[in-house]
């Protein structure tokens, strides 16, 4: 029994957002990195990971983030990361110091301003 | 006419009552002139030595002429009598000829051709008469006997003596042909060669004489076919002569004609025709096949004339074949039937055969058939057969394979589920049941019926199971996903209908939500008895856009099993609902039973020995009771068993009343020691890890125990998942053994909101 996890990618403007559902652990969290970056295309401005509808993020998905940041800024793209402030999630995030490699906004709409 | 009838009657009658020869022939002498108004008419025999002719009798003849012999001469009473026009007639047709009758006229074409008839006909009767004279002691008894009959019967009867001389035709006789005496001379002239050869051929021999000919007949002025049978009579062992009668046959014989020449109509576009026709006689021997059959079968007509016919059937279709057409034959009842004939070119092809009895003037005269190739139809019905199994097979494998015999397990609940298709053929039911583990750590249970069997039905059940699974998985509330499974099924093409119960149980609590599409009610067999859930009712999924789904919510006891089934167990059209419900109710065992054994025991004495007018798919579900407060689980050392273990401890941590937040992290410290274990402790190889979690009230306890070396901090996210452990539990211990290593790390679960 893998962990399931969704990817919906859109278009908006000159940025990809990507929203993150399901539960992402070891199991899946290099899937989730590799389907990200082969969905950013060279003339994108930047990535904004909405992970409003993520039940379940484990440390191997928190390396995932600070990867892509790494990734993303070599080609001079910016990640930008959404989530709600009242999410069960936050404090680890915290915790791990998401923020040292995106930006966190409490909304989809704050990201994309 | 009438008068020259009653003359030759009242001629025949004084002849055969005897009357004298002489007296006989002066009355004819006498009748013949009233009748044809002669001026003169003789009655000449023949001289002994045949060279003179007697005039034994006569009418207006000079006197010295009767009692004188004439010469031989035609014509030579005419003359010395200076007649304008004579009429002549022979008395005694073969053999020994009496003599001449004669009648005479001053007036130039005195006589026609009726008169001459009359004539012959009263010569005839003469020659009978005077050539009966000479038996007269022999045969007249025979005679009297026959004069009665004659004079009792309406058929034609007539007379020989022993040379064949007609010597008697009865008034029917003389009635019918006007007075022809001789057969011969009132037969139609082109039936009167062919009577002839017969009586001479059958008389010589003194045979049985038959012969159907064409007789004059007076009163029409026309011919009526005839058939005329003589027998010989033989008195005191002495050949007398023939008897003989003749039987109008008109109707028959002109049927028969007309039968004939529509036959060789028929046959004319028989052969034109393409179908295959034939036609019998009434034995049931073929007489005709056209040439559509001969295309067909590649025979000739000689070779299917009689019974061969049967030989080209093919030997699988022959018994029943000629069976049917046996029976059809001896009732005279059409036939029909659909059987392999030999086609010309080798193989055998399928006919559709189809005889009806044939009736000429109400006689049965035997059967008309035709047959038609149906062999492309017939072999495309077989292929359709072939269609139909592969559909079956299909629908069947389609079922199986979404109907698994065993469910895959789910922590913490006993499950047992059957599945039994209608007794209808081999059709295949639109019937489901399935069981997902939702995130929020609750099951779903579905049970559902396709309207319909087949195919369709099948697959339209497996896409509203898989419906049942995407939207049970994201949608909490079982009226919306109801709902919206409704919605689906409204917008799509295809018309399915189902009534499903949907229902949503807590496996801790006991809490069970649910609703029921045009659904029974679920069944609770608890500690206390059985009772069904009732409410949240609604429509069957498909019926209606836009509908009402309601919802319901109770609470089962600790140690409670659910009976989810579809209408095939309850439905009856003998028995109504209510009762077939309490049935069912009665029919559970204790709540403690094994749900194999409920299920079998549910089957066995609701739907009884009858045969399932419907498929029936029931499910049995019981939340296990959790020993409290308590999880022990070892799982495989691999990143999948992960999301199991999240399950599991959701289930727990629901127990506990964490926050949203609490059991996240929880959930999260616990697998990040997990996944060290998974990453770090292990070779290849089948491994496993244990876990531990206990809950006090307040205390959530977890243990995490590998079998290897646990090597802390290795790459940066091992590092943070470590971080993650120390900085979320209230309390970390590592503990190194031989065997391996154990984390074990508590939390006070409430903290947050307390803090």
């Amino acid at each position: 029994m893998s962990s399931p996890a969704e990817i919906i990618v859109e278009r908006h403007d000159d940025r990809l957002v990507a929203r993150l559902s399901g539960e992402v652990d070891m199991s899946n969290a290099t899937y989730v990195r590799e389907q990200l970056l082969a969905s950013m295309p060279n003339e994108a401005s930047g990535l904004v990971l909405d992970i409003a509808g993520c039940r379940y993020l484990d440390s191997a998905a928190i390396e995932v983030l600070f990867d892509l940041s790494r990734r993303l800024a070599r080609r001079r793209q910016e990640l930008r990361i959404a989530m709600p402030p009242d999410s069960p999630l936050r404090r680890v995030l915290e915790l791990t110091e998401v923020r040292a490699a995106a930006p966190v906004y409490d909304s989809l709409e704050a990201a994309l301003q | 006419m009438l008068g020259r009838q009653e003359t030759l009657a009242e001629l025949g009658r004084r002849a055969l009552a005897g009357a004298p020869p002489d007296e006989l022939l002066h009355e004819t002498a006498a009748a013949v002139a009233r009748d044809l108004g002669a001026d003169h008419v003789a009655i000449l025999e023949r001289t002994g030595d045949g060279r003179g002719l007697l005039a034994r009798a006569g009418w207006g003849l000079p006197v010295g002429v009767l009692g004188g012999v004439l010469p031989p001469e035609p014509e030579r009473l005419a003359h010395d009598l200076g007649s304008g026009s004579s009429l002549t007639a022979d008395i005694g047709a073969s053999g020994q000829a009496f003599g001449v009758l004669e009648a005479h006229a001053r007036e130039e074409r005195r006589f026609g051709a009726e008169d001459e008839a009359f004539l012959q006909a009263v010569a005839g009767l003469l020659g009978a008469a005077l050539g009966r004279a000479r038996h007269d002691d022999l045969v007249s008894d025979s005679e009297a006997r026959f004069r009665e009959l004659a004079d009792t019967t309406p058929a034609l009867m007539w007379m020989t003596d022993a040379e064949g001389d007609v010597t008697f035709v009865n008034e029917g006789w003389i009635h019918f042909t006007g007075g022809g005496a001789s057969f011969g001379a009132s037969a139609h002239p082109d039936d009167r060669e062919r009577l002839l050869d017969t009586w001479r051929e059958t008389s010589r021999e003194r045979l049985e004489f038959r012969c159907e000919y064409r007789l004059r007949h007076a009163p029409s002025g026309g011919y009526r076919w005839v058939l005329e049978l003589g027998t010989p009579r033989y008195a005191a062992g002495e050949f007398v002569g023939y008897v003989g009668t003749a039987t109008d046959i008109h109707e028959r014989r002109t049927m028969e004609e007309a039968l004939r020449e529509s036959e060789a109509g028929f046959r004319e576009l028989a052969d034109t025709a393409p179908a295959m026709i034939w036609t019998t006689d009434e034995a049931g021997l073929v007489t005709f096949v056209n040439e559509g059959w001969m295309r067909f079968t590649g025979t000739t007509l000689e070779e299917e004339l009689g019974e061969s016919w049967s030989l080209g059937v093919h030997p699988e279709d022959a018994p029943l074949t000629l069976s049917t057409w046996q029976e059809a034959l001896a009732e005279r009842r059409p036939w029909e039937r659909e059987y392999r004939l030999h086609h010309h070119a080798g193989e055998y092809r399928w006919i559709a055969d189809r005889g009806v009895p044939r009736y000429v003037g109400g006689r049965f005269v035997g059967y008309v058939g035709t047959a038609i190739d149906i062999h492309e139809r017939k072999t495309m019905e077989g292929r359709l057969l072939e269609v139909y199994r592969q559909e079956h097979t299909i629908a069947e494998t389609l079922q199986r394979s979404l109907l698994p015999e065993r469910l895959p397990p789910i922590e913490g609940v006993e499950m047992a589920a059957r599945y039994l298709p209608g007794a209808r053929g081999a059709a295949i039911g639109g019937d489901w049941y399935d069981v997902l583990e939702r995130p929020d750590g609750r099951v779903a249970l579905v049970v559902g019926d396709v309207a319909g069997h087949g195919l369709r039905a099948a697959a339209s059940m497996g896409q509203l199971r898989n419906a049942f699974r995407a939207y049970g998985m994201v949608e909490a509330s079982p009226a919306e996903v109801v709902a919206r499974i409704n919605r689906l099924v409204m917008s799509g093409v295809e018309q399915v209908m189902a009534t499903v119960l949907y229902l949503v149980l807590d496996r801790e609590t006991g809490e069970v939500t649910f609703s029921a599409a045009g659904h029974p009610p679920p069944l609770v067999i608890g500690p206390g008895g059985p009772r069904f859930l009732e409410g949240g009712r609604s429509v069957p999924i498909g019926a209606a856009d836009p509908a009402v789904f309601r919802e319901e919510t109770a609470v089962i006891e600790p140690g409670s099993a659910l009976l989810l089934y579809t209408d095939g167990l309850v439905e009856r059209r003998d028995a109504p609902l209510d009762e077939r419900l309490e049935q069912l109710a009665a029919a559970v065992g204790p709540a403690d039973e094994d749900l194999s054994g409920l299920c079998e025991r549910v089957l066995g004495s609701v739907l009884g020995e009858g045969e399932l007018s419907d498929d029936v798919a029931i499910l049995a579900v019981r939340p296990l009771t959790v020993a409290a407060g308590r999880i022990s689980l070892t799982l495989p050392a691999e990143p999948g068993s992960l999301a199991r273990l999240r399950r599991r401890l959701a289930r727990f941590l629901h127990g506990t009343g964490a926050s949203d937040t609490e059991h996240y992290e929880l959930t999260l410290t616990i697998c990040e020691a997990a996944g060290n274990a998974i990453e770090h402790a292990y070779g290849p190889g089948d491994a496993s890890y244990e876990v531990e979690v206990t809950f006090d009230g307040d205390e959530v306890v977890a243990t995490v125990r590998d079998f290897g070396t646990w090597r802390a901090k290795r790459g940066e996210h091992r590092g943070r998942g470590l971080r993650i452990i120390e900085e979320l539990m209230d309390e970390v211990s590592v503990e190194r053994h031989d065997g391996g290593t154990s984390v074990t790390m508590r939390r006070r679960v409430g903290a947050e909101r307390a803090a």
